[in-house]
């Protein structure tokens, strides 16, 4: 079985690396995690993820210099692909290409989360969203937050992209954020996942280049994370046509 | 609301409407920014929005399509971008008496929290603000126990908008049609 989830959001900032790690790092308890940095313009999962020195990232096997495999690390018990980060790494990568690595790996993991890019103004950035069965909408409590969240799920469904649910994030505590969530999900075709605090451990993490998760396993931002995982009811995509799934997944016919 | 004319600094099309307020605050602009959503088909498309700044801190908020002032004038600029938006400057002389009209004030970071979605922003703005504004509105969070709530509220009052909502949905849907012919996906 594999289902691939997107990680999205409308804007920057929001907490989407973040967040693909963290529900990486809780869904890895029950199930095969992989986690792939599909913001191949901005990358920046590897300095989530301890992986800042990687030789070999996306870029080279988007660029056909590379098999998948050459690719993939073990990491925090999740298996990581992670992205380069130079111009022209980005430059010689081909995007369509993702499709090929999203089949590749749905070989052999149960659950895949694109770490997806901050904007739909583009191909290359509305792919993963494309590819994913489902997407999981980070949002902040605030009015363009979630005004983009909006967006990002109209074009997911619209290109048959489900909703799994939706992450609050950064929440302040003066934010009464259970008023806040229940009015959101009436206009969300998923539930709230989680309301992860504004913490000041997710940032420490980020600056010691370790998920949030191993860093502060017992802080309330992990603990939410969890709950998210918890909360997320995986589907069981059939394994056998999963290759076939990615590399041919486009948008409906209907269009 | 009259202004005087300004001399015009900027005019271009930005996505985010953070990297505006981010630049003005940057470079103390004093002046104005008048926003024009490029979303011709949402309720409140129509119209545009116009804003003051003293050495890049926002003092009054004007919507032209809604005829409001202050922050209700802000939830209607509370549409997604892209936005048009020119910046004109004056001298802090020329815009004194307009900034007598304190029904169309708001906090000195309420633009960045509601229109930017950044409340690291909205708290360096804060910072350059002088410390009479701060008092005067209550702005902020733990500092002003006043706004987070009034914040709060903003985010509400925007989700009870079924019918906004819906516009921004529809032209989404719109959009993603469009752009999949486009695209060749
Ligand atoms: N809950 C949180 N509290 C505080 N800071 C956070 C939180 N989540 C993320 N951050 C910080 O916000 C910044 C942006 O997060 P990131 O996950 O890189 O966002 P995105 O991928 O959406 O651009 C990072 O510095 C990160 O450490
Ligand atoms: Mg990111």
């Amino acid at each position: 079985m594999v289902e691939v989830f997107a990680v999205a959001s409308g804007k920057g900032g929001t907490g989407k690396t973040t967040s693909t790690v963290a529900l990486g790092m809780a869904l890895s308890d029950r199930y095969d995690v992989t986690v792939v940095d599909a913001d191949t313009g901005m990358a920046n999962l590897l300095f989530h993820a301890g992986l800042s020195d990687a030789e070999t990232t996306l870029h080279d096997v988007l660029a056909d210099e590379a098999p998948v495999e050459a690719a993939t690390y073990d990491r925090f018990g999740l298996t990581v692909v992670p992205c380069g980060t130079s111009l022209d790494g980005f430059r010689d990568a081909d995007p369509d290409r993702l499709r090929d690595v999203v089949a590749a790996l749905a070989e052999d993991t149960d659950i895949i989360l694109l770490d997806s890019p901050p904007a739909l103004d583009s191909r290359t950035s509305v792919l993963p969203i494309v590819l994913a069965d489902r997407i999981v909408v980070v949002l902040q409590p605030t009015i363009p937050a979630i005004s983009d969240g909006l967006k990002v799920q109209e074009y997911a469904t619209t290109y048959d992209t489900d909703v799994a649910g939706l992450l609050f994030n950064k929440v302040r505590e003066s934010e009464s954020i259970e008023q806040v969530s229940e009015k959101t999900e009436r206009y969300f075709d998923g539930p709230t996942l989680a309301a992860v605090p504004e913490s000041e451990r997710a940032r420490e993490a980020r600056r010691a280049g370790r998920p949030l998760l191993a860093h502060a396993p017992e802080c309330e931002a992990a603990t939410a994370y969890r709950a998210a995982a918890e909360s997320l009811t995986v589907r069981d995509g059939a394994a056998a046509d999963a290759a076939d799934r990615f590399q041919s997944a486009v948008i409906p016919e209907s269009l | 609301m009259k202004l005087p004319h300004g001399r015009l600094d900027k005019s271009r099309v930005v996505t985010d409407p953070r990297d505006t307020l981010a630049d003005v605050l940057d470079r103390e602009l004093t002046g104005y920014a008048v926003f024009e959503s490029q979303e011709t088909l949402l309720l409140d498309g129509e119209g545009r929005g116009v804003m003051t700044f003293t050495d890049g801190v926002p003092v009054l908020v004007y919507h032209t399509g809604t005829d409001r002032g202050g922050p209700p004038a802000l939830a209607d600029l509370a549409v997604p971008g892209p936005y048009h938006v020119s910046l004109y400057t004056l001298d802090a002389a020329d815009l004194e008496s307009a900034h007598e009209a304190a029904d169309l004030r708001v906090p000195p970071g309420m633009p960045a929290e509601r229109l930017g979605g950044d409340p690291a922003l909205a708290d360096s703005t804060r910072r350059a603000a002088p410390d009479e504004r701060l008092s005067a509105m209550g702005d902020g969070d733990a500092t002003a126990p006043d706004d987070g709530t009034a914040d709060q509220s903003a985010v509400e009052a925007f989700l009870d908008d079924a019918e906004k909502i819906e516009a921004i949905k529809q032209q989404a849907r719109s959009e993603a049609r469009e752009r999949a012919q486009e695209w060749d996906f």
